[in-house]
């Protein structure tokens, strides 16, 4: 492998590796945002059940 | 003044305890020994190599060893609440702190009284004149293990896995001592005295202290139930 | 709570925007602008990468450690959130630091590993965070978790120095030095063009921790109040 190839390698990498962490952490932002949103609603709906 | 008075209690009550049932000590000293063996027939060692590869030996058997007796530790605490008891108890968390250490330093230097000769009988040592100087370098890193140690099995107390977290959590930590102590060792045997590893040395006693007094400022956040 | 939380969102937007807009000028800057070194060629150019991610998982380490000792003093939750999140981002970056070393060793030594004392202090930095998140997960109850969480934290942090002086020690006291000196070359004759291309790709690291950072921490702080609002709920 030229030299070249071992830095593609370690760019490569190194920015995949973040890639993919942004990826996931996207990910599970969404899903709890999307749980805090249902039990906001449910929470809403149980206030005006009392009302 | 009350921080040493509270330990010696403390510090009493698990040696009387030890005293009667003896279980710790007679585990940690068999390993110990059940380690040498094992290191025996798994190096195939040669009578110069012995010299060079003794105190990383000798040491990796302290430190399983000790390990053993800091997965035993609170084990006293955790029957019949006990733990909870203590800490209703108006003691200094400090004191605890020093008692456990204390505890688990009079175990394994009791076990390392033995096994270091044994290990020098054993693998046909003969510089037995350089063991004093042995001892007391051991004895510093048992310090520096025991502190570190017993704040690691505090701190792992309540986890799941906590007999194999409590090794990956402290063995990291550990790597200054295990370097120093054996970096010590080494040149003791190579040179009958500590001479260039003085620094090393000093290393040690600034880890000990270092490492207890932070055991005892923060064991009251660790310990809490 | 909507309008704040709005606010938030945009400027960690913009940071986000920011870092890329620097990681890509610094990606351009180190690979093609600046001049390959001297004595180890275009491997070098791996440092631009090497340097500002072993620095920025240090700060996080640092941030780990004042979070921790925060926490422990005030026992606010978002120190702890803010502990266990640059922790989490600290593995990552020592993690791509090794990856990135072991890289660039593989040309300029000719092996994948050695045990020179860089190398060999990160592998023990990323063992020992790892230990914390792995304590963190094992440990069940919220507050004791934070709490183990937080010694840790901060007597891991106030280890490194020691570690530091033991395996340097270690590695320059009993070997001989003309084996690993990987980075002594380039350093002498730094090239103005790479120092730029290294501060640059540096700053976009920063940006894009902080910006990481930002994006970990409410997601830590969503889980807190999801757990919160659930129980106040009866499960």
């Amino acid at each position: 492998m030229g030299p070249w190839g071992f830095v593609a390698l370690a760019y490569g990498i190194v920015w995949g590796v973040i890639l993919l962490y942004l990826i996931s952490l996207k990910r599970r932002y969404k899903s709890a945002q999307a749980e805090l949103d249902v039990l906001s609603s449910v929470e809403a709906t149980d206030r005006d059940v009392k009302k | 003044m009350t921080l040493l008075k509270e330990t010696y209690l403390l510090l009493w009550k698990d040696l009387l305890l030890e005293l009667r049932r003896r279980e710790s000590l007679l585990t940690m000293f068999f390993f110990g020994t059940l380690l040498l063996f094992v290191f025996h027939f798994s190096f195939d060692l040669a009578p110069d190599k012995i010299v060079e590869m003794a105190p990383a030996l000798l040491w990796l058997a302290f430190l399983f060893t000790g390990t053993l007796g800091l997965a035993q530790l609170f084990n006293a605490e955790r029957e019949n609440h006990c733990l909870d008891a203590l800490l209703l108890s108006p003691l200094d968390r400090g004191a605890l702190f020093l008692a456990k250490t204390g505890f688990n330093l009079i175990l394994m230097l009791l076990v390392e009284i033995v096994v270091i000769p044994l290990f020098w009988i054993l693998f046909n040592l003969h510089s037995w004149n350089l063991l004093p100087q042995i001892f007391l370098v051991s004895l510093l890193g048992t310090v520096g293990f025991c502190g570190l140690g017993t704040m690691m099995a505090a701190v792992t107390l309540r986890a799941r896995a906590r007999e194999l977290l409590l090794p990956l959590v402290l063995f990291p930590l550990m790597i200054p001592v295990i370097l120093a102590t054996i970096r010590c060792m080494e040149n003791i045997l190579r040179m009958g005295e500590l001479g260039e590893a003085l620094p090393w040395l000093r290393l040690l006693l600034g880890f000990d202290v270092i490492f207890l007094t932070l055991g005892v400022l923060l064991f009251d956040h660790v310990i809490e139930s | 709570m909507k309008k704040g939380a709005q606010s938030i969102k945009k400027r960690r937007g913009i940071l986000g925007a920011l870092a890329l807009i620097a990681i890509a000028v610094g990606l351009y800057w180190g690979l093609v602008i600046a001049p390959p070194d001297a004595y180890q060629g275009q491997v070098q150019r791996i440092m631009y990468l090497h340097l500002p991610s072993i620095l920025t998982a240090y700060l996080s380490y640092f941030l780990v450690f004042i979070g921790s000792g925060m926490y422990l003093w005030k026992r606010e939750k978002r120190d702890d959130i803010l502990a266990h999140s640059a922790a989490e981002l600290g593995v990552l970056f020592t993690a791509l630091t090794i990856i990135e070393g072991s890289i660039w060793g593989r040309p300029t030594w000719g092996v994948w590993w050695t045990w020179d004392a860089r190398l060999t202090l990160t592998a023990i930095l990323l063992l020992i965070y790892i230990g914390y998140l792995m304590l963190r997960s094992l440990i069940e109850d919220e507050n004791r978790a934070a709490s183990a969480a937080a010694v840790l934290g901060i007597i891991g942090f106030l280890d490194i120095p020691l570690i530091h002086m033991s395996v340097y020690w270690w590695r320059t006291l009993h070997q001989p030095p003309s084996i690993l000196q990987p980075n002594k070359a380039p350093w002498e004759n730094v090239h103005p063009s790479m120092l730029i291309a290294l501060t640059i790709s540096f700053v976009g690291f920063l940006l894009l921790y902080f910006y990481l950072l930002s994006l970990r921490y409410r997601f830590g702080e969503m889980r807190g109040e999801i757990k919160a609002r659930r129980l106040a709920r009866g499960g």
